[in-house]
């Protein structure tokens, strides 16, 4: 599947320092979208595609650091970088425990800018990555029947064919077809590989409930 | 009578009854001396006796007296002589006797208690005047007092009400520096964005003039947008004039070296005022004058923390300039200062002490030149420097 381009985001009341970084960021060619507040970002449509968030913290209505708790509880996920005039630590400490991807303060030099975007950019591709991977292997693993699935738990906490028979009152054939059909529908290549996958999914799930991509 | 008799009063009745017997005996020898030479002399005498009986003696020995009296002239005058008889014919003659001395003796007895009384209410109005002085002594010095204990409080309350001004002035710049800051950094902050853009539209491989021109054309927009924050402050600043009304600086001068004193006691020095009684009124914002004064005050204090070969001493001084100028000088006894200090005195920012902000000689020049003054410095030689500011009388021209 080929990704979208990249996209970034701007927000912020002064229309001079919007249409500057605007022009700023396009100069390295990529895509750029304004917004005059945060209520119009969170209004506009987005589009599937890596992105991050350049945001002003000093904003009549909502203020950046109110989006970004918004962003975070709405389940959105994509890394800000804060600009700020006046850059106090309690404000930026905050901003950052909350997982404020950068914090830069204004006048904001043009190459930290855009090395901050680049960052952000990796690290939410990165990010979309490992969540549709995940999907991947969720997808898969949900089209296990009921019994494959008591089969994976057991293979997967490390008993062997003759234990898992025993406790799942089964013939040991019977859990080595269960099996066999694990290890194809979920399309792993070593046990290894099956155990690894089954972490992965556990840690995904525990880090944001059921993330849509 | 009698309220007025105490202790040994028996001894004193019987002496006063003696003196009755003893008048009316005296005026009887004299009568009967005299009975042959004049006709009926003992009108006189025993009207005579009974009189001083009654005013001496009082009621009691005046009634003994004229019982004696009329007994003896009844005895020795009246026909038939030497019996206590009166012939009808004589009766008219002693009974209008006997009417006039009891009516000489009530009418002495009377006045006698008239006189009493009057006496008596005059010594109880006098302890009553003594005790109403003392109660109004009493009332007035408590007014004193109060009155001291108002000014007092008065006084407190202006010095806290400067102070309360100095800090909420203080507070103001501090938040007007924030809100300016911001207001600057904005445009600021675009003209780099942009700046930066059309750096990087030129890095490009092929430049892309157009939009590198856009860039260029924002950024002169914010810079313009930058320079009208300033000139905005600047005229806010200007148009800030100060609230003048009619100030005596010398009471000025006293509210603040009360301000000072504990900073004053707390580095043994000791503040002089050497006040001109006659000086005009200044018409002036008198918060900003203290703010000045306050200023030279503690600077001069601070220069004086090292000295310990002279008395620290702060002298603040009043006298008229001229007609219509009023100097006021404060003199320290502390390091003095060199020619390279003194040149640089009143620029801002320019602080000799490692906590100075170097910002209270030139704010404080700039107050007093707001006020028509002047404001200078002078060295004392190798003793100390002098610090003086004119101001113009509120009748001057050109106020």
């Amino acid at each position: 599947m080929k990704e979208q381009d990249p996209i970034v985001f701007v927000i912020d009341d002064d229309r001079m320092i919007r249409d500057g970084l605007q022009s700023l960021i396009r100069s390295v060619g990529l895509r750029v979208e304004t917004f005059a507040s945060a209520q119009d970002f969170l209004g506009a449509k987005r589009p599937d595609a890596p992105a991050c968030l350049v945001l002003d913290v000093r904003m009549p209505g909502l203020s950046g650091l109110d989006l970004q708790l918004k962003l975070r509880d709405d389940g959105i996920p994509i890394p800000i970088i804060f600009i700020t005039g006046h850059g106090d630590i309690p404000m930026s400490v905050r901003a950052m425990k909350e997982g404020a991807h950068e914090f830069l303060t204004k006048p904001v030099r043009g190459q930290d800018l855009l090395d901050s975007v680049q960052k952000a950019l990796a690290s939410d591709r990165a990010l979309r990555r490992e969540r549709r991977e995940a999907n991947e292997i969720r997808a898969r693993f949900e089209s296990l029947t009921p019994r494959e699935k008591e089969v994976l738990e057991l293979v997967v906490a490390g008993l062997l064919n003759k234990q898992i028979a025993d406790q799942l009152g089964m013939s040991e054939l019977t859990v080595k077809t269960h099996r066999a059909h694990v290890m194809e529908k979920t399309q792993a290549e070593s046990l290894a590989h099956l155990v690894r996958m089954s972490e992965r999914l556990k840690t995904a799930t525990r880090k944001s409930g059921s993330t849509s991509s | 009578m009698g309220r007025k008799i105490d202790a040994p009063s028996g001894v004193r009745a019987v002496a006063r009854y003696a003196l009755a017997l003893a008048l009316v005996t005296l005026a009887l020898s004299i009568s009967l001396a005299f009975q042959n030479s004049i006709g009926n002399p003992f009108w006189f005498f025993f009207s005579a006796a009974v009189i001083l009986s009654t005013w001496l003696g009082g009621t009691g020995p005046g009634w003994l007296a004229v019982i004696y009296s009329t007994l003896a002239v009844m005895y020795c005058f009246m026909p038939p002589l030497h019996s206590f008889a009166v012939t009808p014919r004589e009766l008219p003659y002693f009974v209008t006797f006997v009417a006039c001395e009891i009516g000489v003796t009530q009418l002495i007895s009377w006045r006698r208690r008239t006189e009493d009384a009057l006496r008596q209410a005059r010594d109880e109005l006098e302890v009553k005047v003594a005790e109403r002085t003392i109660d109004l002594k009493n009332a007035n010095e408590a007014l004193l007092k109060q009155m001291d204990e108002q000014r007092r409080t008065e006084e407190t309350l202006q010095a806290t009400r400067a102070e309360l001004a100095r800090a909420t002035r203080i507070t103001t710049i501090g938040e007007l520096t924030a809100s300016i800051a911001h207001e600057v950094n904005q445009p600021l902050a675009a003209v780099v964005a942009n700046a930066d853009a059309c750096v990087a539209w030129l890095a490009r491989e092929t430049p892309d003039l157009a939009e590198a021109r856009t860039a260029a054309e924002r950024a002169t927009q914010g810079a313009t947008r930058a320079s009208e924050v300033i000139a905005r402050i600047r005229s806010l600043i200007t148009k800030a004039t100060p609230e003048k009304s009619r100030v005596q600086i010398n009471r000025v001068i006293e509210q603040t070296a009360a301000l000072a004193e504990r900073q004053a006691a707390n580095n043994h020095v000791t503040i002089r005022l050497e006040l001109s009684p006659d000086l005009p009124i200044v018409f002036g914002d008198s918060i900003q004058l203290q703010q000045v004064i306050l200023n030279l005050v503690v600077n001069g204090i601070e220069a004086m923390t090292t000295v310990t070969d002279r008395p620290k001493m702060l002298v603040l001084r009043t006298e008229p300039e001229s007609k219509c100028q009023i100097r006021v000088s404060v003199q320290d006894s502390g390091i003095g200062l060199t020619e390279e200090v003194k040149g640089r005195l009143f620029e801002p920012f320019f602080t000799t002490r490692a906590k100075g902000m170097g910002m209270g000689l030139s704010i404080s020049r700039s107050i007093i030149e707001a006020h028509g003054g002047r404001l200078w410095a002078e060295s004392n030689g190798s003793d100390g420097a002098t610090f003086q500011f004119t101001v113009p009388s509120e009748d001057s021209p050109g106020i």
